[in-house]
């Protein structure tokens, strides 16, 4: 099978009773390994809660997800965070770094956390990659939002995940910072094949993706293949929420 | 995750300031009272005057007891006697006859002028040598020891000075009659003080008179320093046992405030994927570490305080001099050991919630407090409330000082405790109620009801350490004052004229009571049963309790130097706060009270100085919990200048708010502090009312106040001082 992750009838509902919200309605997707997809939405379409369930940082209500093969659903905290950091990488919009270690330290950090030796050459390589060579020893606070968000992207390579997920990682930076991040990200589904699922509401940041699904009112109304900017912008006008 | 921590600790220096000052006090304050607590249980008084002989035969000092303890084992128990225990002269002829014994020397000691009078037949068991002059040989002849500045030929008094030693003693003034003159002086006819025996042999067992040697010697000599000392293990067992509550308070509220500003990070970490017991293990880690360096440094600190408090103590006449402070690794390993592991229980209870929640919820969360206290939370504090509730009623029914002191405070503190433990669901209500007035006000005052209203949290850790201090302060002054006055207002109302009181203690059994005795019967005891007979007993209300007796009764008791009598009551009177326990016939008190050698210890100045220290501590905690709060909204701030809020508003605003906490925790504290009185007071003065000096309790409110703004404005002006731009910009 070639999906990483895939999610049959996924539902999460918020609350109970009469002030029950459901952010996810049966959802059922497969993100196919080394793809890059971009999940669109207006805000409280369910984006958050799409990638939270997806990566298992959150329980479903109802639903199945698995995640390379591994079945999520009635899992512990500690499997599941044992999961997270042997299969999946983060990138988060801000607050991505630990402040008191250094770039070296917050790329092998999960690596430390796993208890597992970190492999030299492998974390050089990624550092080369993402353009930090030489800034190893630098601490977060040294570095501007884009470089940060590059350690992140290190970080999130570090222990060969099965896919990256990435929650608005260029909602905080300029534009031309945002496009250099992007290019890296597109880069590493290219050249490293990694899987890598984005949440975004900028049309320009998708159209970097090779899918993007489109959720409105907790459910995928729409998936679109090749995108562009223009074309991603005039089907979320379309979803009636673009601001 | 031990390397992390360390790396957390480097980096984050001043957000664990605030914790490492708390464990830094509380160590000290520990250690300090483990000193007092080990010089009581271990502290040695060195003879001096009877240096020169090997054994000496007195009084037992103690009333002895064989205790039932239930399950068919018996146990003796010993409690000291108030004076000394004169032992038969006709000892002397006997001890002379045991095998063995070369020399046998009796003395008799008795306070003259503010020296210590003994017949010359003592002076070879020092052993006093003359330099100049002679000894006494008449009545009217005195030796003087080497320190005196008088001459052969000076008169002191109706004496004459005919000879100087070439000693003197390092505690004490000597000063030596005539054998027969001491005898005289000394009173206690046919009796002894003390018999030096030579060489050391086996003695038989006698009648209320024991051998002692080596160390045995000064406790004996000294009987004031024996008393200081069994006085020490009580204070400072029940000043250690306050303290070390009062920082397990102080270092888990601090640890939860460090936790609260950096629950971002750690579910960053949570995140990036460490298990709950990974950042379990993180915070307990840093916790030792803070805690190992603070307690280390707080002991060595406390080892000077505890020479200080001697100091104090010597002043104040509670310590005599020569009992010299145990210095021993034990109340330093004892302090950063009670440091380490309170440290490390409140990190691992901080960083229960921190750790067990799921890393989106705390991603969430990290921006917005939750408001919801979770019902553990809850359920522990119901439990507090109903402790302190219990101990309040408890407290309201003890009418022995002894019991009712300690017990006073661990009421105060229990309340405390509950509030810290309902803080939040306090402070909401609190804000509920603040918040109408304060909307009234147009910038600085909106904003601060906003605030408020947004993190009670936060209001509350801020509230919790200064309605401590609140509580303890005017526990600890009022406690005194609620004595005092009531002691003072009997007194006032039941002397019709003056006359000389004797005052000492007796036991029945081993149990203590205050004894007097009125030189004429011009006191009016206020009787309520019976009729006062001058050569009978009378007992006051709350002792004819403890003794279950009526007039009529018997009562059967040892005097203060051993004697044992058995009197008969004759009346019950209510003035037992100014006229002691037990009023005795002043004959028999007269015959059997030593006049006291030195001044008697100010008791309340003894508290004053040791619960100052208390005091102290969580004023200090109060300080840097503010401090701690304030500097960590530096983003906030800067926020809040960049949308176009003067400095001087945000200050007002920061104001406003500290002065709304300082109001919370005054009405908490003195509330705390009004029940901890009342119970005190019902039980010792039979009044539900404590007397309470309103302008001191104004100065502890202006304090209170004074200090919080202080500790508001202080690092705010260091927070404002940034440019807010940057401040915004920067990570926290």
């Amino acid at each position: 099978m070639t999906d990483v992750v895939r999610l049959e009838n996924v539902s999460k509902v918020y609350g109970r009773g009469q002030s029950a919200v459901a952010a996810l309605r049966e959802v059922t997707v497969s993100i196919p390994r080394g793809s890059f997809t971009a999940v669109m939405g207006p805000s409280g379409s369910g984006k958050s809660t799409f990638l939270h369930c997806a990566a298992g940082l959150d329980v479903p209500s109802s639903g199945s997800v698995r995640l390379g093969g591994t079945e999520l659903s009635g899992m512990g905290e500690k499997e599941l965070t044992e999961l997270r950091r042997q299969r999946v990488g983060f990138v988060f919009q801000m607050f991505n770094l630990v402040s008191s270690l250094n770039v070296m330290e917050n790329v092998t950090l999960p690596l430390r956390l796993a208890g597992v030796k970190e492999d030299r050459a492998w974390v050089a390589e990624i550092l080369k990659r993402v353009g930090l060579e030489g800034r190893a020893k630098h601490r977060p606070s040294e570095l501007s939002g884009g470089q940060q968000q590059r350690v992140a992207i290190a970080r999130a390579l570090a222990t060969r995940p099965e896919v990256v997920f990435g929650d608005e990682p260029t909602g905080a930076l300029d534009t031309m910072t945002a496009r250099d991040v992007l290019r890296l990200l597109r880069e590493v589904v290219s050249t490293m094949g990694q899987t890598v699922v984005m949440v975004t509401h900028d049309p320009v940041a998708a159209s970097y993706a090779d899918i993007v699904l489109f959720l409105a009112d907790g459910r995928i109304v729409d998936t679109m293949a090749a995108p562009t900017a223009d074309k991603v912008a005039a089907r979320m006008t379309h979803l009636g929420a673009w601001v | 995750m031990m390397s992390f921590a360390l790396k957390s600790l480097r980096h984050r220096k001043a957000a664990f300031a605030g914790a490492f000052l708390a464990l830094f006090c509380a160590a000290a304050l520990v250690c300090a009272c483990g000193m007092l607590l080990e010089t009581g249980l271990r502290g040695k008084v060195a003879t001096e005057r009877w240096a020169g002989t090997p054994l000496v035969v007195a009084g037992d000092q103690f009333v002895r007891e064989t205790v039932d303890k239930g399950d068919g084992e018996t146990k003796e128990k010993a409690k000291p006697l108030a004076d000394r225990r004169w032992i038969p002269a006709a000892l002397v002829a006997r001890l002379e006859r045991v095998p063995g014994v070369d020399k046998v020397i009796a003395e008799v000691t008795f306070p003259f002028r503010g020296a210590v009078g003994h017949g010359w037949e003592s002076a070879a068991l020092t052993p006093f040598t003359i330099a100049r002059g002679q000894a006494p040989s008449g009545p009217k002849e005195i030796v003087v020891d080497a320190r005196s500045a008088l001459a052969p030929g000076e008169r002191l008094g109706a004496y004459t000075v005919v000879g100087v030693t070439a000693q003197a003693l390092p505690s004490q003034d000597t000063v030596f009659f005539d054998t027969a003159e001491a005898r005289r002086l000394a009173g206690h006819e046919g009796k002894v003080s003390a018999i030096g025996v030579f060489p050391a042999v086996r003695l038989p067992a006698m009648k209320d008179a024991l051998a002692y040697t080596g160390d045995e010697r000064g406790p004996v000599e000294f009987l004031n320093a024996e008393q200081a000392r069994v006085k020490l293990v009580s204070l400072g067992g029940a000043l250690g046992g306050t303290s070390l509550l009062v920082a397990i308070l102080v270092v888990v509220g601090t640890f939860a405030l460090s936790i609260q500003q950096r629950q971002r990070e750690l579910a960053l970490l949570r995140a990036v994927a460490a298990t709950p017991k990974q950042v379990r293990t993180l915070i307990g880690g840093e916790a030792l570490m803070v805690s190992a360096v603070a307690g280390a440094l707080g002991a060595l600190a406390g080892v000077g305080l505890g020479f200080w408090l001697r100091a104090q103590f010597v002043r104040l006449g509670a310590m005599p001099d020569n009992l010299h402070l145990v210095v021993s690794p034990f109340p330093i390993a004892a302090a950063l050991l009670a440091t380490v592991a309170a440290a490390w229980a409140a990190a691992r209870l901080s960083a229960r919630r921190t750790a067990r929640i799921r890393p989106v919820e705390a991603l969430g969360e990290a921006a917005r407090p939750t408001a919801r206290l979770p019902w553990i939370r809850i359920a522990l504090g119901l439990v507090m409330l109903a402790g302190a509730v219990t101990l309040t009623a408890v407290l309201s029914g003890l009418s022995v000082e002894a019991a009712s002191s300690p017990v006073t405070m661990l009421t105060a503190l229990t309340w405390v405790f509950a509030l810290s433990v309902l803080g939040p669901l306090v402070a909401r209500a609190a804000v509920a109620v603040l918040d109408v007035p304060l909307r009234l006000g147009r910038t600085s005052g909106y904003l601060a009801a906003r605030s408020l209203r947004a993190n009670t949290r936060r209001l509350a850790s801020v509230v919790v350490p200064m309605a401590l201090m609140i509580a303890m302060t005017c526990t600890i002054l009022f406690v005194q004052t609620t004595m005092q006055n009531a002691a003072q207002a009997q007194a006032e109302a039941g002397t019709k004229a003056p006359t000389e009181i004797l005052r000492t203690s007796v036991r029945v059994g081993l149990e203590k009571y205050s004894a007097q005795a009125a030189q004429r019967p011009t006191l009016d005891l206020g009787v309520v049963a019976g009729g006062l007979d001058p050569a009978k007993l009378a007992v006051s209300a709350t002792a004819a309790e403890r003794l279950r007796v009526r007039p009529g009764d018997e009562v059967t008791m040892t005097l203060g130097d051993g004697t044992p009598v058995t009197l008969t009551v004759s009346a019950v009177y209510s003035r037992g706060l100014a006229f002691g326990d037990l009023h005795l016939p002043y004959p028999l008190l007269k015959q059997h009270v030593e006049q006291q050698i030195g001044a008697q210890p100010a008791n309340a100045e003894v508290n004053y100085v040791a619960m100052g220290l208390i005091i102290a501590f969580t004023m200090i905690a109060m300080v840097n919990t503010l401090a701690m709060s304030t500097s960590e909204r530096s983003r906030e701030l800067a926020l809040l200048r960049l949308v176009g809020t003067t400095r001087r508003q945000v200050l007002r605003m920061l104001k406003i708010e500290t002065l709304a906490a300082v109001l919370i925790a005054a009405v908490a504290g003195t509330a705390i502090a009004l029940i901890t009185l009342s119970a005190f007071s019902l039980g010792m003065t039979g009044s539900a009312v404590p007397s309470i000096a309103p302008v001191t309790y104004a100065c502890v409110i202006a304090a209170a106040a004074v200090l919080a703004l202080a500790a508001t404005v202080v690092p705010a002006r260091l927070v404002l001082r940034r440019r807010p731009s940057d401040a915004v910009a920067s990570r926290e």
